[in-house]
C-alpha cells in the first residue's frame, strides 16, 4: 500500500460518518490491554502480604502448610509444568497426525463429519473430563500403563519411580492431551489446507511421494501455523483447573516421579480459596495466581518469539 | 389503586415492625435474609430456610456455601446478614468486628476405606487413625489394626492416605480430633489441626487429595486399600461402608444422629460459644464430630430484618419440625445444655441497641 492511497481510505470512512465506529473498536481494543494490566497490577498489589512474608522462598520452597504460615510454592508450579510437558508431547503427534490426515489423505465425504467430532471434543466441558478421568480412563488405561512403566523401568528410572495409585502427574497429563488435541488439530488442519496446491504439484512432479510430500515440505511451509497451534494447545493446559484437580491426586509434595500425585497452581487455588482464612493464606494464593498469569505470559512470549523466527526463514508466507 | 394500598400496607406493616411489634399482611418474602459460608450445612440451611417460609412467608432467607473462609469474610465485610462457619472465630478475626457466634448444629466425620475383601464391620480407634494418617503404620495387616478387629482377614495393602484437597471443616473436625486421640500424630504434624494441613502421608508419597466429600469418596473407592473421612451424611446417602470406632470410654460405638448429639453434653465452651467436642469422654458419644456455627452481627440497624433472622435461627433451634428436618438430613440437633447456650447468645443481638429477642 501506498501512503497516498491509505489516505483517501481514511477519508473515505471519515466521509462516510464512522467515526464513532472506529472510536468503538479502538476502545475494545484498549479495553482489553487495559483489563489485562488491571488484573496483573490487582495480582501484584494483592499478594504483597505473601511477598513480603516469603520472600523468594515462595518460588523456590517445598513445603506448603498454609495453617503453620509455610508458603513455597515449588511443588505447584512443577506439577503445572510437567502435567502441560507431558499433555503438549502426546497431544502433539497425535493432533498433527489427525490433521495431517484430514487435510492430505481424508476421503472428502469423511474430512467434515471427522472434523466436527474432534471440534465437539473441544466442547466437552472439563469437569466431564475429569468424572470419566475418574471413573474410566484412570481405572482402564492410566492404571495398567502406569504399573507396566513403574515396574519396566521404575528401578533404573526414577522419572517412572512409584508409588503409584491412579491419580497422578501422568494421568493428568494423559487427560490434558486429549483435551488439547482438538486445539490442535482443528488450526493444524486449517494451515495444511490454506497451503497453495502449487507447493504439492512441485514436490510431486520433483518425484516426492506422498510421505515426503507432507514431511518435508508441507510440515516446514506450514510450521508457523503448527507453532501456533501448539502455543494455543498449551496455554489450555497451563490454565485447565477442574479436569487436572480431579485426577491429579491434588498433593502438596515436590514429584519425584511422574506416577505420583502432584498438585497445579490452579487447583491449589480452587481448592483453598473458599476456606483460606487468614490474610496472607489469602495474599499467598493470590501470588500463586500472580505466578500463573506471569508464567503463561512468558511462555507466549517465548511462543510468539518462535513463531516469528519460523516465518523469518520462510518469506513467502509473510503475506 | 390496589398496588397502592398493599405497598401502604407494607409501609405500615414495616413501621410496627420497626416498633417490635408483629407485622401484619406483609408482602411474601419481602424481607430477604443473605447468608453465606460453610459447605457442610448448606443443605439443612437451605431447608431450615424453606420450612421457615412456610411458617413466616414474609421471610425470604438465602445461604450461598462458597466455604467457611468466605462466610466469615462476607459478614466481616458486611456484605451478608448472617455467615456459617465450621471453624469458630479467631482472635484477630473477632476483634474487627462486634459478632454473636453461636453452635448451630452437630456434625460427625466417619472414616471410610476400600478392602474389597473384608465384609464385616471394621473397628479403629483414635490411636490407629493417627498412625495410618501419621504414616507410621503402612499396610492393612499391622497388628495394631489386627488388634482391634480380632477374627477379621485383613490383607496385605499398602494403605493409600485420602484427604480434602480443598481447605475444609471436614478436615478440621477430623484433624482436632486426630489432635486430641493420637500423640503421633500431635508430634508429626505442625500445627496439629486446621483447615488444611501438612499431610505426612503425602510426604511418604502415599497420599491423595480430592476435592469435596465426593472426591475423597471417589479417591477412596477407586483405589484399592484407600482410607479417607467424609461426613456421615455423605457415607450414609451413598452407602459408602465406614468404620465404627472404639471411644475413649472403651466402647464400640457406631455413628448416629443419637451419638452424635451425645458428644455435645458437656462441651467446655469458650467465651465466643465455640468448642471442640472430639474424643468426647461420654460411653455414647461418637468421638469424631463438630459443631458448626452461625455468625451474626452483634447490632443490626435493619430491625425488621434482624427480627426476622433471630426467629428464624431460635425456630431452627427449638421447633420440633425443625430438627426433625436435621435430623433426616443427618445433622445432629444440639443437647439441651448447648441448645440454650445458643438461645441465650441470640438474646444478645440488638437492633440499634435494643435487643431483638425480649
Amino acid at each position: 500500500m501506498t501512503p497516498a492511497k491509505k489516505q483517501t481510505t481514511f477519508e473515505r470512512v471519515f466521509a462516510h460518518g464512522d467515526l464513532l465506529y472506529r472510536i468503538l473498536l479502538v476502545a475494545s481494543a484498549v479495553a482489553l490491554i487495559a483489563l489485562i494490566a488491571g488484573v496483573g497490577i490487582m495480582l501484584w498489589q494483592a499478594s504483597g502480604a505473601a511477598r513480603a512474608s516469603a520472600g523468594a522462598g515462595f518460588i523456590t520452597g517445598e513445603r506448603w502448610n498454609p495453617s503453620g504460615g509455610v508458603f513455597g510454592a515449588l511443588p505447584f508450579i512443577a506439577g503445572t509444568l510437567l502435567t502441560s510437558l507431558i499433555a503438549v508431547l502426546i497431544a502433539v503427534p497425535f493432533g498433527l497426525a489427525i490433521a495431517i490426515f484430514l487435510a492430505e489423505l481424508c476421503p472428502p465425504a469423511l474430512r467434515r463429519p471427522i472434523g466436527t467430532m474432534i471440534e465437539l471434543l473441544a466442547a466437552v466441558p472439563s469437569v466431564v473430563y475429569g468424572l470419566w478421568g475418574i471413573f474410566v480412563f484412570i481405572p482402564n488405561f492410566v492404571k495398567p500403563i502406569g504399573n507396566f512403566l513403574m515396574n519396566t523401568f521404575g528401578a533404573a528410572l526414577p522419572v517412572f519411580g512409584g508409588p503409584f495409585f491412579g491419580p497422578s502427574i501422568f494421568a493428568a497429563g494423559v487427560i490434558l492431551a486429549v483435551m488439547i488435541i482438538p486445539t490442535i488439530t482443528s488450526i493444524s488442519r486449517d494451515v495444511f489446507l490454506a497451503i497453495p496446491s502449487a507447493q504439492r504439484e512441485a514436490s510431486f512432479g520433483l518425484g516426492a511421494t506422498q510421505s515426503e510430500t507432507i514431511l518435508r515440505v508441507l510440515v516446514p511451509y506450514g510450521l508457523s501455523g503448527i507453532l501456533g497451534a501448539v502455543i494455543l494447545g498449551l496455554g489450555r493446559a497451563l490454565g485447565e483447573t477442574m479436569a487436572v484437580t480431579m485426577t491429579i491426586g491434588n498433593v502438596s509434595q515436590m514429584p519425584s516421579s511422574i506416577l505420583n500425585a502432584g498438585y497445579t497452581m490452579s487447583s491449589v487455588i480452587a481448592n483453598e480459596w473458599g476456606e483460606a482464612s487468614s490474610p496472607v493464606y489469602s495474599s499467598a494464593l493470590l501470588e500463586i495466581g500472580l505466578l500463573l498469569f506471569v508464567v503463561s505470559l512468558l511462555l507466549n512470549l517465548f511462543a510468539r518469539a518462535l513463531v516469528w523466527s519460523v516465518s523469518r526463514r520462510n518469506p513467502e508466507q509473510r503475506s | 389503586m390496589n398496588m397502592k394500598f398493599t405497598s401502604g400496607l407494607a409501609a405500615f406493616g414495616l413501621i410496627l415492625a420497626a416498633c417490635g411489634g408483629a407485622a401484619p399482611a406483609q408482602p411474601k418474602g419481602s424481607i430477604k435474609l443473605n447468608g453465606s459460608g460453610a459447605t457442610f450445612p448448606q443443605p439443612l440451611y437451605e431447608d431450615w430456610a424453606f420450612g421457615y417460609s412456610q411458617v413466616d412467608p414474609v421471610a425470604a432467607i438465602n445461604y450461598s456455601g462458597g466455604g467457611s473462609g468466605q462466610g466469615k469474610k462476607d459478614i466481616l465485610a458486611g456484605t451478608v446478614d448472617y455467615a456459617g462457619s465450621d471453624a469458630a472465630l479467631s482472635d484477630d478475626e473477632a476483634k474487627q468486628k462486634p459478632l454473636v457466634q453461636l453452635p448451630m448444629v452437630a456434625g460427625a466425620v466417619v472414616v471410610i476405606y476400600n478392602l474389597a475383601d473384608v465384609t464385616d464391620a471394621l473397628f479403629l480407634d483414635g490411636k490407629t487413625i493417627g498412625d495410618i494418617y501419621a504414616g507410621k503404620i503402612e499396610k492393612w495387616n499391622d497388628a495394631a489394626i489386627a488388634a482391634l478387629n480380632p477374627g477379621l482377614k485383613l490383607p496385605d495393602v499398602t494403605i493409600n492416605v485420602a484427604h480434602r484437597s480443598d481447605g475444609s471443616g471436614t478436615t478440621s473436625i477430623f484433624t482436632t480430633y486426630l489432635c486430641a486421640a493420637s500423640e503421633t500424630w500431635k508430634t508429626a504434624v505442625n500445627p496439629c489441626k486446621g483447615t488444611t494441613v501438612d499431610w505426612p502421608a503425602d510426604k511418604l508419597k502415599r497420599g491423595q487429595g480430592g476435592s469435596g466429600n465426593q472426591g475423597v469418596a471417589a479417591a477412596v473407592q477407586k483405589t484399592a486399600g484407600a482410607i479417607g473421612y467424609v461426613e456421615l451424611a455423605y457415607a450414609k446417602n451413598n452407602k459408602i461402608p465406614y468404620a465404627q470406632m472404639v471411644n475413649p470410654a472403651g466402647k464400640k460405638i457406631d455413628a448416629t444422629i443419637a451419638s452424635t448429639t451425645a458428644a455435645t453434653t458437656g462441651a467446655k465452651f469458650s467465651d465466643r460459644n465455640a468448642a471442640d467436642i472430639v474424643n468426647s469422654a461420654s460411653a455414647d458419644a461418637w468421638p469424631i464430630a463438630g459443631f458448626t456455627y452461625i455468625i451474626l452481627n452483634k447490632d443490626y440497624t435493619d430491625c425488621a430484618k434482624a427480627t426476622k433472622l433471630v426467629s428464624w435461627l431460635s425456630w431452627n433451634l427449638t421447633d420440633a419440625a425443625a430438627t426433625d428436618r436435621a435430623s433426616k438430613l443427618l445433622y445432629a440437633p444440639l443437647g439441651k445444655d448447648t441448645q440454650t447456650l445458643s438461645l441465650n447468645a441470640l438474646k444478645t443481638v440488638t437492633c440499634n441497641g435494643q435487643p431483638v429477642l425480649k
